[in-house]
């Protein structure tokens, strides 16, 4: 009791000043009032006295020095024991009161404690601020804003507290009125100074007003829109159009001959994955194609990323039949690998700098400074040129004028194969509609430019001279023509998948700002269009001619000429408001821009049975500084946008992989998957460990990321340990048995002894039979294929082959049993023998196999969710209630458990110990040397044990994208499965339920059936 | 969206399946007015015929309500389209009449090659449909 008093009362001495204590207070009080000559002096100095006349040898100076504090301390506090507390304080009159005082000593003391009070009062000890100490009726409105509304008294410090708050706040740009920040070029060196880091697209001013931003691969782009807009998203992919602006994917140009392109580029890629660049439909130019890189010549590994790629079409005017022209499109994240490699495999390495730079002199600050930027980037890192993105803003009309020649603007020439490459990335916009309604759109938005009829004096003056020249020429006009024909065709066809994949058409149009509607409308398909059927069933059968695929933006001094050229909005609109009837068509006539595009088909989903042509569309090729100028008529025509989050979708649902998240062996995929994995950490740590998963019990290795290489490794050794085990004894007479119940062989004999070591399971009783029946395994072939496995311990691949893949997705349906089954297995594909896997899996030891998952039943899972073998007994369940959701993992205990108690406790014992210390010396000890790295509660720490039995089931792989899919109507989950383990699991399984897997996500304990597909 | 289905057999025989890979395109049509419904075999069948009774009976008093809605079957969805049609009509008492006519629909498969030196080829394939149209009489 006495000492909470105490500790009470020493709260309330806390603010004091040390030679005013609350026992000596009344002291000090008492001694103002004596000193004043006030009438009862006797109480104080009764009281007083003791501590003064104790004091007044080593308070002659009157300085409250710290040791005296302390010494005082302990003294007054004797005191105030003495009197029985300290509110019988005042009133005590046991003290025998003095005989004497001196004047002098007395009211030096005394004016020592009056100027300690005073600076106490004057240093407020509160947190408030000065207006908010005084009483109520006494405040005044705007006290905080207004300092001359407090009484005069208070002003000083309220005027030092409002002088603190501002240097407080951040620094604020205020050397510049709102107007004069508004002021365009001003507007311009900010926007330029804010791009420097993260380039800006063209439509970032649109984009930032209405979607969340993202900075990433060293753009700023739209991740989604910030209204709620999950669905309807969906619905423009599939019933209406969606927009994105894929102006980041960056643009390289290759331009030599074309066997020496050829060459060069065969050896990074193989046409085991499909149709290379050297596609003859591709070849002609007719249709863009797709393609895997990788390192030159180190296929199937060191994977490099996806591009996609168009040649310019031969045979068109201005072109000489001897060099050509190759545009390779990819994403941003696998630029700088695919560069390096293709400079090295086209031996270019000398970089063309013909330009010089001459500064203009009547540059806007902007340029001037965009200029200096510009030679710094390019002698510095031959990196990612986007630099005249910033000057290519629809605010800006001369755009990269005079700071680079734009034909070189990043090249490289190779002496030996005479092979030029340049990096044309931010050259162009890239505009991509998805869905049925992007016909109408293009053809609604988009009018072929007009044909100009010459004449003589207009040639010198209009700007827009290369398409007069062209209008000359009657052979391009003739072409013109068609490419319109073909153009207007679209209109009348209801989808875009019902054109040729991968179409290329090319198209000179006129400024479509010219008929922007006056409100934001949605088009739809006009019925009297789609009447020409024989034209547009000769479209739908050949395809785009050839020649219809030339466009002007293959030219670069074009380009550029029509990106200078472009009359801004302001010019634009001033004439429309010159107009004798307001509202009325524009006509410009020979000045109206002319601007060349280039249509590419995309085709959408083209794997698989269902959903075909589903998110097919078009992309829309312009030239710089012309984004916004079509991206607005787009909207106007009723245009949906979406942003990253929409590719993610679109490319789930169309259920091919995406860039650069599902690309586990190429080196831009490892990065984001280490990023990813720190951001999901660092978010998971961010709440309090009863507010999270714990998922060690939940028996989750890795929650966010996919231990690739350990999966692999681990089936690895799965297959190869039962090769010792003496079960191998049957001679191979699996053929038969394999027509039989469609279980052709089990690899490996010995797997279930080894899994019922693991872990002891149901699992392993019931296959036990399975396996001691089907076993053969001829000892040769056991050892051959451990000698060759460990001869290519090679690092992770993705299996990407066509042939296999084929082979493989034929394996993975369920086979209705019964001889028929094999039969007809057997007359396209090989069967499921040991053999054809033996052979499978010797090219590719440790390879990932896409696949796709549909869920039977309820579950959607995300990313990371675990892909497991079903256990026989699970199979059986399910065959019995076909309603049965799957089984449910045992909880796992916590083997860290005991060890963060114990880091707990040293943490508080440390912690206790410091404080200790601190109060000892006086001072904090520095933090305790980091000792073994801290444990986080709920996560697997330090190696990973063997990932695939850590679990009731058999891990096989992991999703990578997940979510409910409402193109299907059910959970969908693309994901990669361990190569080795998905024959295995295949082999097991008999016909019917062939391919049936379990899928857990990483909070939960309850698996789900799934089926897996393979789309090839 | 009509699923057409045709005898695999034919593909095997004409071309070989080592260098041609043959992906079936969406067959052509015109764009859907309100009151034209397309059949398929993957949407559950009573939805169907309920969607079907939807667009005839019009909101809630009938306003909106078509006087005739065309059904569309293509290859296996034929069945699954009369069959529709014939619900519909049961359903109504003699209120709904059936008008039917068949065609030939155009399809088109890509065989996307699997070398480079060869062509993408088309092939058309024929496959029949159906266009029911399904109108209200007034009884006499």
């Amino acid at each position: 009791m006495s000492n909470a008093k105490e500790r009470k009362h020493a709260k309330k001495m806390r603010n004091q000043p040390t030679n005013v204590t609350l026992s000596s207070g009344f002291v000090a009080d008492s001694g103002v009032k004596h000193h004043n000559g006030g009438g009862k002096p006797f109480q104080s100095q009764k009281e007083s006295h003791p501590g003064t006349s104790r004091q007044r040898q080593t308070r002659t100076t009157h300085r409250p020095l710290p040791e005296s504090d302390a010494k005082e301390q302990p003294s007054s506090r004797v005191t105030f024991r003495k009197k029985g507390g300290w509110k019988a304080g005042p009133e005590g009159t046991s003290q025998e009161i003095p005989k004497y005082i001196t004047a002098s000593t007395f009211a030096q003391a005394r004016a020592a404690e009056i100027s300690a009070m005073l600076k106490a009062v004057t240093q407020k000890s509160s947190n408030s601020l000065v207006f908010q100490t005084l009483p109520r009726h006494m405040r005044r409105r705007a006290m905080s804003h207004n300092v001359k509304r407090l009484p005069r008294r208070l002003r000083e410090i309220a005027q030092k507290e409002a002088e603190k708050a501002v240097h407080q706040k951040k620094e604020h740009s205020k050397n510049k009125c709102h107007k004069a920040r508004r002021c365009h070029i001003n507007r311009i060196l900010e926007f330029n100074r804010r791009q420097k880091k993260n380039k800006w697209l063209e439509t970032h001013i649109w984009h930032a007003k209405r979607f969340h931003m993202v900075k990433r691969w060293g753009y700023c782009l739209g991740e989604r829109p910030t209204v709620k807009s999950h669905r309807a998203c969906y619905r423009a992919m599939t019933s209406r159009c969606l927009l994105q602006d894929l102006s980041y994917y960056c643009c390289l140009e290759l331009e030599g001959k074309e066997e020496e392109i050829l060459k060069a580029l065969s050896s990074m890629c193989s046409i085991d994955t499909g149709l290379t660049f050297a596609a003859v439909h591709c070849l002609s130019g007719k249709c863009q194609g797709s393609v895997m890189l990788y390192r030159a010549n180190k296929y199937p590994l060191e994977m490099l990323g996806p591009v996609t790629f168009m040649w310019k079409a031969q045979g068109t005017p201005g072109d000489t039949a001897e060099s050509r022209q190759l545009w390779i499109w990819l994403h941003p994240a696998l630029k700088q690998d695919i560069l390096e490699e293709i400079k090295a495999v086209c031996q270019c390495m000398e970089p063309t700098k013909a330009t010089v730079q001459t500064p203009d002199p009547l540059l806007t600050p902007s340029q001037e400074k965009s200029q200096v930027d510009l030679p710094e980037e390019k002698v510095g890192k031959k990196r990612k040129r986007k630099d005249d993105g910033e000057n290519a803003q629809p605010v800006k009309k001369v755009i990269g004028d005079g700071t680079r020649d734009p034909l070189q603007p990043y090249s490289w020439l190779s002496p030996a194969t005479g092979i030029v490459i340049r990096d044309l990335s931010m050259e162009m916009n890239r505009f991509r509609l998805i869905g049925p309604l992007s016909h109408s759109i293009l053809t609604e938005a988009l009018k072929a430019a007009s044909i100009h009829t010459v004449r003589g004096e207009d040639t010198e003056k209009t700007p827009h001279r290369w398409w007069i020249e062209t209008c000359k020429n009657p052979d391009s006009v003739s072409l013109h023509r068609r490419q319109e024909a073909i153009f207007e065709l679209l209109g009348g066809i209801t989808s875009p998948a019902e054109i040729p994949a991968g179409t290329i058409l090319g198209l000179t149009v006129g400024d479509p700002r010219i008929n922007l509607p006056q409100k934001r409308s949605k088009v739809l398909p006009n019925p009297e269009k789609c009447q020409d059927n024989e034209k547009v069933r000769q479209l739908l059968l050949e395809g785009v001619p050839v020649e219809c695929s030339h466009s002007f933006l293959w030219n670069q001094d074009i380009c550029k000429s029509v990106t200078e050229n472009k009359i801004s909005d302001q010019e634009l609109n001033r004439k429309r408001s010159e107009l004798l009837v307001p509202g009325s068509q524009l006509f410009l006539g020979p000045h109206e821009s002319k601007v060349p595009i280039l249509l590419i088909q995309q085709p959408g989903k083209v794997t698989g049975d269902d959903q075909r042509g589903w998110g097919s569309g078009w992309d829309v090729l312009l030239p710089k500084g012309w984004g916004m100028a079509f991206w607005i008529p787009f909207i106007y025509r009723g245009a949906r946008v979406g942003g990253l989050k929409e590719t993610l979708v679109h490319s789930q649902y169309k259920r091919s992989p995406n860039v650069p998240d599902d690309f586990p062996d190429c080196p831009a995929g490892v990065l984001f998957a280490e990023e990813q994995a720190k951001h999901l950490l660092e978010k998971y740590k961010r709440r309090p460990p009863a507010k999270r998963p714990n998922y060690v019990k939940l028996g989750t290795l890795a929650p966010f990321y996919c231990p690739w290489e350990q999966l692999t490794r681990d089936w690895e050794s799965r297959v190869q340990a039962p090769e010792e085990s003496p079960a191998a004894s049957s001679p191979s007479g699996g053929e038969s048995g394999s027509s039989r119940d469609g279980v052709p062989h089990v690899p490996e004999p010995g797997r279930t002894a080894q899994l019922s070591d693991d872990q002891g399971t149901p699992l392993c009783d019931s296959s036990e039979p399975e396996g001691v029946m089907d076993t053969d395994g001829p000892a040769g072939v056991g050892t051959e294929e451990a000698a060759s496995q460990s001869a290519a311990s090679s690092p992770l691949c993705v299996l990407r082959s066509r042939r296999l893949l084929r082979q493989l997705s034929a394996w993975c349906g369920p086979r209705p049993g019964g001889h028929q089954a094999t039969q007809r297995a057997g007359r396209g594909q090989q069967g499921l023998t040991r053999e054809a896997c033996l052979a499978m899996l010797d090219g590719f030891p440790r390879a990932l196999v896409w696949v796709r998952l549909a869920l039977l039943g309820k579950g959607s899972p995300g990313p990371h969710t675990l892909i497991c073998v079903p256990a026989e007994e699970d199979r059986l369940q399910l065959g019995r209630d076909r309603l049965y959701h799957g089984p449910q993992e045992p909880k796992h205990s916590d083997p860290f458990k005991s060890q963060i108690r114990e880091q707990k406790e040293k943490k508080k014992l440390e912690k206790r110990l410091n404080r200790g210390r601190a109060v000892s010396e006086g001072l904090a000890e520095g933090s305790p040397a980091a000792g073994p790295q801290p444990l986080t509660p709920g996560l697997w720490s330090g190696p990973l044990p063997v990932v695939t039995s850590h679990c009731s089931r058999v891990l096989l792989g992991f999703v990578t994208q997940g979510d409910f899919s409402m193109a299907v109507g059910c959970g969908e989950a693309l994901g990669f499965v361990s190569l080795t383990g998905l024959l295995d699991m295949l082999s097991r399984q008999p016909g019917l339920d062939r391919g049936l897997v379990l899928l857990r996500p990483p909070a939960s304990l309850q698996y789900r059936f799934a089926r897996i597909t393979i789309e090839v | 969206m009509a699923e057409n289905r045709e005898p695999r057999g034919t593909v095997e025989a004409e071309l070989d399946p080592v260098e041609y890979t043959p992906r079936k395109r969406l067959p052509h049509r015109l764009p859907p007015r309100p009151n034209d419904i397309y059949v398929n075999m993957k949407t559950g069948f009573k939805a169907q015929p309920g969607r079907c009774q939807k667009l005839l009976d019009g909101g809630a008093r009938g306003q909106n309500a078509c006087s005739a809605i065309y059904i569309h079957g293509l290859g296996l969805a034929i069945n699954r389209a009369i069959n529709i049609a014939l619900q519909l009509q049961a359903g109504r008492l003699g209120s709904l009449q059936v008008a039917a006519t068949t065609s030939t629909v155009e399809l088109v498969d890509e065989l996307e090659p699997e070398t480079d030196s060869r062509e993408p080829l088309t092939r058309i394939r024929n496959n029949s449909a159906v266009h029911l149209r399904v109108f209200r009489v007034t009884p006499k």
